[in-house]
């Protein structure tokens, strides 16, 4: 059973269809990266899977309930860190936590404060007004109030939005230790970098539609993201417009420098440079150009979907 | 401690602990100090019968009272919707009645901090005649339902509305609405549409009521229509604050 599992849903906001047709799930232990431009309609599928929206079509569960009529029961083991994120800015930090520590009816006391602090780097702060915190330290005070009642899943929008390097590797190395622990993570970012550090699984969505949705090693590799390569040359390629070009390489681009080639997806990188050194291109070095997750999300998000989604190891279900 | 319980300490702590709930409260002392100044100071006022005097205060508490009251109705669901501070607390493991109920203390908190910041005065422009407590007691009686009303219908509104500004231009549009028997003289009142305003308006009932026990000195039997009016305006205003919130998604 997923932690959250919300299939084909479909919501409209002042009757616009906000989501037309959005499915994804969260297992245990499962970090799943939620992806999609600025308007797809992320926050609002977090939003109907908590329980706030209610559903117009398909289903939504959350810890096997409907959130919507569940009430606060499903809740009970989720963690949320929401964006904006917004505080009580005349409270202490552990003032913050004991609020709703007392809300998620567990231990209130200082060296239980204490200790969530200390989980998400803020010890040091204890004595001030959060009014007084900046941007990083708020959005860990917000991470650790998420981990308060030790969620079975957290659902977190932008959770390293405001931190400095350091601070972002803390909060990776946190994050992966709580999925190794068996914590579902639901992780909705614009920072493709943190998805691809720590999305097992990643779900894109555009225009209210899941576009894609499966494990991010096998849409990398479906998608054969790597078939775009820059080659660096020692001179001009070798009787240019004379004879015929090579038949398993595309040249997008050309120059005395440089040439930009798409392979053929019938062959492999190696039999392409093959053909290449065949027919006496002067090429000193090769480099990846435009592949990762980056360019899978333009891709995806461009309305060029039908490939990837061909490719993509896992149906959307 | 029930979450309800916790949300509204919360909500009373934010009142006397924040800035802008310490602000409100300065300014309503200001007020205060200044109306009982002028009521003891100015050689005019100071002529005014010790029962007229006692009613003006009342009707000046009520009024303060709603205002702070829709202020912190308003503050306790639309301003922190704009804070970005009420989506965590909608998404924690609470009922939405328990949250409700907690933010319905928010008004309840700024009617007790009312009273006291108010009591010191009413007793002293009153504790040399005879109508002060059965002032206080109608100030209790009917004042409170008409303050927290006002207050219930600042949190419905907060719900209700997506912008916290427009909520506050609507309650206090409504509340200067309802107010205007204080400002509209005795013979606008008695004027056909005057005794059908009166007749509704939760407002008027409290200060006819205040009018009646504090100036004529009659009993608080005789108060029954007037407890009933703001009794259902307080139910009314509840049952709309119970209803914005079922609806309220972020």
């Amino acid at each position: 059973m997923g932690l959250i599992e919300i299939e084909h849903l479909q919501l409209s906001i002042d009757e616009v269809p906000v989501l037309r047709d959005v499915s994804l799930a969260v297992a245990p232990g499962e970090v799943l990266g939620l992806l999609g431009p600025n308007g797809a309609g992320k926050t609002t599928t977090i939003a109907a899977g908590l329980g706030l929206l209610r559903p117009e079509g398909g289903t939504v569960r959350l810890m096997g309930a409907d959130p919507w009529t569940g009430g606060a029961v499903p809740r009970r083991r989720v963690g949320v860190l929401p964006d904006p994120n917004g505080f009580y800015d005349w409270m202490t930090a552990p003032d913050y936590l004991g609020f709703f520590a007392d809300l998620h009816g567990v231990a209130n006391d200082a060296a239980a404060n204490e200790r969530r602090m200390a989980n998400v780097g803020l010890a040091p702060r204890r004595g001030q007004r959060i009014g007084t915190f900046s941007r990083g330290m708020r959005q860990r005070l917000g991470l650790a109030r998420a981990l308060i009642g030790d969620p079975l899943l957290l659902v977190l929008d932008e959770p390293t939005n405001g931190l400095d390097p350091r601070g972002r590797r803390e909060i990776h190395d946190l994050l992966l230790d709580l999925a190794g622990q068996g914590v579902g993570i639901l992780l909705c970012t614009h920072i493709l970098d943190d998805a691809e550090r720590l999305c097992g699984r990643v779900c894109v969505i555009d225009a209210g539609r899941t576009v894609v949705q499966g494990k991010l090693a096998d849409l990398l590799l479906g998608r054969n993201s790597q078939r775009r390569f820059r080659l660096n040359l020692a001179g001009p390629l070798p009787g240019e417009g004379a004879a015929p070009g090579p038949a398993h390489v595309r040249i997008l681009h050309q120059s005395s420098e440089y040439a930009i080639v798409d392979i053929d997806p019938h062959v492999t990188p190696a039999e392409a440079w093959r053909e290449l050194f065949f027919l006496g291109w002067p090429i000193v070095t090769i480099a990846p150009e435009g592949g990762g997750l980056e360019a899978l999300y333009l891709a995806l998000t461009a309305g060029n979907t039908q490939v990837v989604r061909a490719a993509a190891a896992e149906p959307v279900p | 401690m029930s979450p309800a319980l916790r949300i509204a300490r919360k909500e009373a702590g934010e009142l006397v602990l924040g800035l802008r709930g310490q602000l409100w409260l300065a300014v309503t002392t200001a007020v205060l100090s200044g109306f009982s100044l002028l009521l003891v100071g100015s050689q005019e006022l100071s002529l005014l019968d010790n029962a007229q005097v006692v009613y003006d205060m009342a009707g000046l508490i009520t009024a303060l009272g709603a205002l702070l009251a829709v202020i912190a109705g308003i503050d306790a669901i639309g301003g922190e919707r704009e804070r970005g501070s009420l989506l965590p607390l909608l998404l924690a493991p609470v009922p939405r009645g328990s949250i409700l109920v907690g933010k319905l203390g928010g008004p309840v908190a700024a009617w007790a901090v009312m009273l006291a910041l108010a009591a010191p005065y009413f007793w002293a422009i009153g504790s040399t005649g005879q109508n002060l407590t059965s002032g206080m007691a109608a100030l209790l009686a009917l004042g409170t339902p008409v303050v927290l009303g006002f207050g219930f219908l600042g949190v419905a509104l907060g719900a209700w509305m997506q912008s916290g500004r427009a909520a506050l231009s609507v309650a206090l549009t409504g509340l200067v609405l309802s107010a205007s028997p204080l400002l509209l003289g005795p013979s606008l009142r008695q004027s056909a549409i005057g005794r059908m305003f009166d007749a509704v308006n939760p407002f008027s009932a409290a200060l006819n009521c205040f009018d009646a026990v504090i100036i004529d000195s009659q009993g608080a039997v005789s108060q029954a229509s007037h407890a009933v009016v703001t009794m259902v305006w307080l139910a009314v205003t509840a049952w709309a604050a119970a209803a914005a919130m079922r609806r309220l998604s972020r």
